[in-house]
């Protein structure tokens, strides 16, 4: 039995029929199929929220294994565990106040925005250094970033109206950017659907490498 | 002379660090209120936020961690503010497990306003938490929203709130995106693109990202980072934290600006020079 459930073949019906019953509905107005759609997703969404007891089951395998061996950095994983285990239980405890609300509000909000902030210093440095008038692409590069630069800082549109060059970059090179970005994502998603529904990426389905 | 172009062109970079660490504490602890322009796009946002009227359901995703929320606050808390003088419905969802502690602090910068207005929990607004892990999480709760989402997040029942009236998308009014890009393809798969008219407030680097789809018309007004969160501040009349930073975020452009523009000095005063006379 459990071969037959393994086989790529009925994973891959099991998957074609699953797609079939969420992709028609847009197309086809069929009240009982929309119904069926709906409760199908329904059902994944709970059960990929449940994946997270997963996460944290391989967290605590993947971390008690680093113990055992005590590499370099060990003791991050046992922090690392304590700290799931404790907000667990502090979250039992309620989230409004207690240790939860403590947490939240005084570790995890100041380190968070310091891991945010302190991008802001390797940009700048990188940016400094990177931006060189080394030939004619770079120097329509730094051109651009200085209008930019200019433009954003709110101060400037007081004084000097940089506001339709501005404009006109973010709507065009900008903008054609942005959309090359998304249809390539796009059409790569397609054509990533399409190659897991012809059987071509079976690690998707945890029943084989990929080819 | 030469020595000069050499530091220019080889500057050591905590000098940067420094030079920037300098501007935005000194620009942070004593502002000196420098005027700023609105932008053509914050107008455009607020027109829509002025639209809204108490009959308005409005679903609020906090797509963001902690860490973004800082770039976005202002924003957050100015269109919040500006929904509750309107005295909209809100829904604040969260899908991010970060995000759950902003609800609070949003809510908190705005008490007097929701105090003035007899903002009801229940009744006027909602925080139902992190409901949106993931793409199939946001799809069940626009198909079939008390199918997918029960409890509030202190684990009240959503049954007898104004969430009685949501079946699926078409019910919202607004769908008011704060973006550092989690879920915000999935609000647009089976929010947006079915038609639920759709804002966003998203982090500096989304925004190239987030603009083609305001050309479209799925969304129908983009606040650009906190930028755009400090001129809707100063649009609502209600100076917050993105005013009080717009001192170091211009000094901190123009420094960025001085620092590119000795960098070249350098390169062709000091490093061009150095390669030719090796060759």
């Amino acid at each position: 039995m459990s071969q037959i459930l393994r086989s790529k073949e009925l994973n891959l019906i099991a998957m074609f029929l699953a797609f079939l019953a969420v992709f028609v509905p847009y197309f086809v107005n069929v009240p009982a199929l929309d119904v069926f759609s709906t409760k199908l997703i329904t059902i994944t969404a709970i059960t990929t929220a449940f994946t997270l007891l997963l996460a944290i089951y391989s967290q605590f395998r993947r971390g008690f294994d680093f113990v055992r061996r005590k590499p370099r950095g060990w003791i991050f994983k046992v922090y690392m565990m304590t700290a799931i285990l404790l907000m667990l239980l502090f979250a039992l405890g309620g989230l409004e106040t207690g240790p939860y609300h403590w947490v939240m509000y005084a570790i995890i909000t100041p380190l968070s925005s310091v891991n945010y902030g302190i991008l802001a210093f390797y940009l700048a440095s990188t940016c400094a250094r990177a931006f060189k008038a080394r030939n004619t692409k770079s120097i329509l590069l730094i051109l651009t970033s200085l209008i930019m630069l200019f433009y954003q800082a709110p101060f400037t549109g007081v004084y000097v109206n940089l506001g339709p060059l501005g404009i006109y970059l973010a709507d065009t090179f900008v903008m054609a950017a942005g959309r090359m970005f998304l249809i390539s994502v796009t059409v790569g998603a397609i054509v990533f659907g399409v190659r897991v529904l012809l059987g071509q990426e079976p690690s998707v389905l945890g029943i084989g490498r990929e080819e | 002379m030469m020595s000069v172009l050499k530091h220019f062109a080889e500057y050591d970079r905590r000098i940067v660090y420094l030079a920037l660490f300098l501007v935005v504490t000194i620009m942070l602890m004593t502002p000196i209120g420098l005027p700023i322009s609105v932008s053509p796009s914050t107008m455009q946002y607020y027109d829509v936020l002025e639209a809204l009227g108490p009959d308005d359901r409005i679903l609020a995703v906090l797509n963001t961690e902690f860490s973004g929320y800082m770039e976005i606050q202002s924003g957050i808390i100015a269109s919040i503010r500006v929904m509750v003088e309107k005295e909209a419905k809100i829904c604040i969802a969260v899908a991010h497990p970060e995000a759950t502690g902003i609800p609070e602090l949003v809510l908190s910068a705005i008490k007097s306003t929701m105090d003035e207005h007899q903002y009801t929990y229940g009744e006027d607004y909602v925080v139902l938490g992190y409901v949106f892990p993931n793409e199939a999480s946001v799809a069940s709760a626009a198909q079939d929203w008390h199918g997918a989402i029960h409890n509030d997040f202190y684990g009240n029942s959503i049954e007898g709130t104004f969430l009685d009236e949501i079946n699926d998308w078409s019910d919202w009014t607004l769908i008011s995106d704060y973006t550092t890009g989690i879920q915000t393809t999935a609000l647009i798969n089976h929010f947006g693109l079915r038609g639920a008219p759709m804002i966003v407030n998203g982090i500096g680097v989304e925004i190239s990202i987030l603009a083609p789809y305001l050309d479209t018309g799925i969304y129908k007004a983009l606040l650009q980072s906190m930028r755009g969160g400090a001129e809707l501040e100063y649009l609502t009349g209600h100076p917050g934290p993105g005013m009080t930073a717009m001192d170091a975020f211009t000094i901190g452009h123009y420094l960025m600006i001085l620092l590119i523009v000795i960098g070249n000095i350098g390169y062709f005063g000091y490093t061009r020079n150095a390669g030719r006379n090796v060759e």
